[in-house]
């Protein structure tokens, strides 16, 4: 779909966090197809409270799944977060060396081959998304690997089943699948369709729909980063009120 | 000019063996950084303390403390002429001298913070000039380069001070506005990261600016009492109290700097800027930074500066100095270490650490950093180099100006002085 007759979509990831049950399906699966060593998540669900930004609100525990309040008042929702794929990225930004840039289609990628290991860009991500490869990776025994294979895009190494040491890496969108058509694979494997996955430029798609007049949210709007990930609020009556 | 001679001769016969073994000292503690730097390449950045929620750690505080360092040196020696302090020129060779061994070793601290140490040719190759990191190297090459400069013609100019006075006084301008655009872009590396409200302040730039002065005045105070214990020269009083004026000044304005920060997040309230500040105020996990810095290398040392009965203190000055020094340090742990450790992300399970621990969670909601035995081997041979730096300079250099009196009295006098010794 997008190589055909230079069309250029405008990759877009739309989270219902209605939807979300926070069984972090998503993260597990993001693991096995990008082969992430133990230890490394590109993609985890946090328990926040409905429509809580992620530094709005003091946590209620240190703990997963522990609800705000007391019962029968209580609350809880999660916010599944992974690269925000910013079109006006900090991390493009500060990048020394170019390693990480910003794909036309809106994907922010980094170069292992390029990156020269400086993590300016983890001191600079609002988000937290960002992983280093601190020393040799460990798999987990009899994991799946996944894609399985190296990918570059416009000549560059955006992905390496081998992990190489003292480099950055994160969420790619599975560029690797997007560019032959396919869903991020955390679009797939979400089992309650909490993830929407489309292209922004046509106005037909559904997440158009959810972004321009379905109230559609980004993290961290006062920022300035603009990011291609947005999330759908939780609707629902706050507890006490009619 | 009669000490410096007298002098010469019982140096020459009395300090071999001494500064022989103070050389292989240094040395021993280089070959240990060396080989924690080897160590460090074969594990990777695992054998450091860092991890993914502190990704920055001791090299880059530290790194930023060398850069603070190296401003009094050149600072100290472009007002001297800039603003005609002629009590500060018998220390303008020193002080450049410091500022080109400081702002050397602070470029390679950063080299064993890369992960990929061998692919650091792709700043010169593929250069992002949106990246404060790329202006840093920059002004940091020219200050080096410029230093080194320096050095050599305040060398020319006190062999023939008549030819080369207008050179040295135009470096002086020059000298002055690098030093000042040195700490500002190494502040803007924190300062404009719109990450991190503990790092993006305005007041980043001047406060680095003025906690330079500070550190940096210090250290040349120091290495200039070292000169006088152990090579005899003798400083002059005016010296000593233009020194104590500029350390004395830069303190009470980097402390207050540092306390308009922290009024400003104290009335705002805002929580992600409490979070951060409540880590190092009295009560938090990290207040023994607080202390350091205010009471340690704030309130003592600004006692020994101006009571009078305390400065006339024979050792006033010198511990003065060093206790602001270790303030500084203080600071700039404060600085990186905190921006890191206050959660980006409140939530549990907060974010992942990156590499794997049977015994603990992969992830974290506050940031943990120590540093490792690796990271203290390396810093540790790189403060050696630095010693090394210095003493070799100051060795081989003469770099303490002739003695202030003669200086006072006519410039040529003072060359002869120095031709003969």
């Amino acid at each position: 779909m997008a190589a055909k007759n230079n069309y250029v979509p405008h990759h877009v990831m739309v989270v219902d966090t209605n939807r979300c049950i926070g069984c972090w399906t998503c993260a597990v699966a993001c693991k096995e197809v990008n082969n992430e060593p133990l230890g490394y998540f590109w993609n985890r669900v946090l328990t926040t409270a409905p429509n809580q930004s992620t530094t709005a609100k003091a946590p209620a525990s240190d703990n997963l799944d522990v609800p705000w309040g007391t019962y029968p008042n209580c609350e809880l929702a999660y916010l599944p977060v992974a690269c925000q794929q910013c079109n006006d990225a900090p991390c493009v930004k500060v990048c020394p060396v170019q390693a990480t840039f910003r794909r036309d289609d809106g994907t922010v990628l980094i170069d292992y081959n390029r990156c020269i290991g400086c993590r300016y860009c983890m001191a600079a991500c609002p988000y937290g998304v960002r992983i280093f490869n601190w020393g040799d990776a460990t798999y987990a025994p009899g994991g799946v690997v996944g894609y399985g294979k190296e990918y570059s895009t416009g000549g560059r190494l955006v992905f390496t089943p081998e992990r190489p040491k003292g480099v950055v890496e994160k969420c790619t969108f599975c560029v690797e699948r997007i560019d032959v058509g396919e869903l991020p694979f955390c679009v797939e494997a979400c089992p309650m369709g909490a993830r929407i996955f489309g292209d922004l430029n046509d106005p037909e798609s559904q997440v158009s729909e959810f972004v321009n007049n379905g109230g559609a949210e980004q993290l961290h709007p006062e920022l300035g980063t603009n990011p291609n990930v947005y999330y759908l609020p939780v609707a629902r009556r706050v507890p006490g009120e009619s | 000019m009669a000490t410096t001679t007298a002098a010469l001769p019982a140096r020459a016969t009395r300090t071999v063996r001494p500064i022989w073994a103070w050389y292989a000292a240094l040395v021993a503690l280089m070959a240990w950084g060396l080989g924690a730097w080897i160590d460090e390449l074969h594990y990777g950045l695992a054998a450091t303390g860092m991890r993914d929620v502190v990704s920055w750690g001791m090299y880059i505080f530290t790194f930023a403390f060398f850069i603070g360092l190296s401003a009094g040196g050149l600072i100290m020696a472009s007002s001297a002429e800039v603003f005609g302090i002629k009590a500060l020129r018998p220390l303008s060779r020193l002080g450049v001298l410091s500022a080109a061994a400081c702002v050397a070793v602070a470029a390679l601290m950063i080299i064993p913070d890369l992960g990929q140490p061998f692919r650091v040719i792709n700043i010169f190759i593929h250069p992002n000039w949106t990246s404060p990191l790329i202006w840093d190297i920059l002004i940091i090459t020219i200050y080096f380069v410029f230093s080194v400069v320096d050095l050599y013609l305040l060398q020319r100019h006190a062999a023939e001070p008549s030819r080369w006075r207008n050179v040295v006084r135009v470096l002086a301008y020059v000298g002055l506005p690098t030093a000042i655009l040195l700490h500002s872009v190494t502040a803007w590396i924190f300062g404009l990261q719109i990450a991190r409200s503990w790092w993006n302040t305005s007041l980043m730039a001047p406060l680095f600016v003025v906690s330079a002065v500070l550190s940096g005045t210090a250290l040349v105070t120091l290495l200039a009492l070292c000169a006088e214990r152990y090579g005899k020269i003798e400083l002059a009083e005016d010296t000593r109290r233009w020194l104590r004026g500029f350390i004395t000044v830069s303190l009470i304005i980097d402390l207050f700097f540092v306390g308009c920060d922290y009024i400003t997040v104290l009335w705002g309230n805002v929580p992600s800027d409490r979070s951060a500040l409540n880590l190092v105020l009295p009560g938090g996990p990290w207040a023994w930074l607080f202390w350091v810095e205010w009471i340690v290398g704030g309130v003592i040392p600004l006692a020994f500066l101006v009571v009078p009965r305390l400065k006339k203190l024979p050792g006033a000055l010198g511990l003065a100095s060093v206790l602001v020094i270790v303030g500084v340090y203080a600071f700039r742990i404060e600085l990186v270490v905190l921006g890191f450790i206050n959660p980006l992300t409140q939530y549990p399970p907060g974010n992942a650490v990156g590499t794997y621990n049977p015994q603990t969670s992969s992830f974290q909601l506050v940031g943990r950093y120590h540093p490792t035995w690796i990271e203290y081997g390396i810093v540790i041979g790189l403060v050696a180099l630095f010693a090394a730096l210095v003493t070799i300079g100051y060795k081989s250099l003469h770099v303490m100006g002739p003695s202030p009196d003669a200086k006072h009295r006519e410039e040529p006098a003072a060359a002869v002085g120095k031709a003969a010794s």
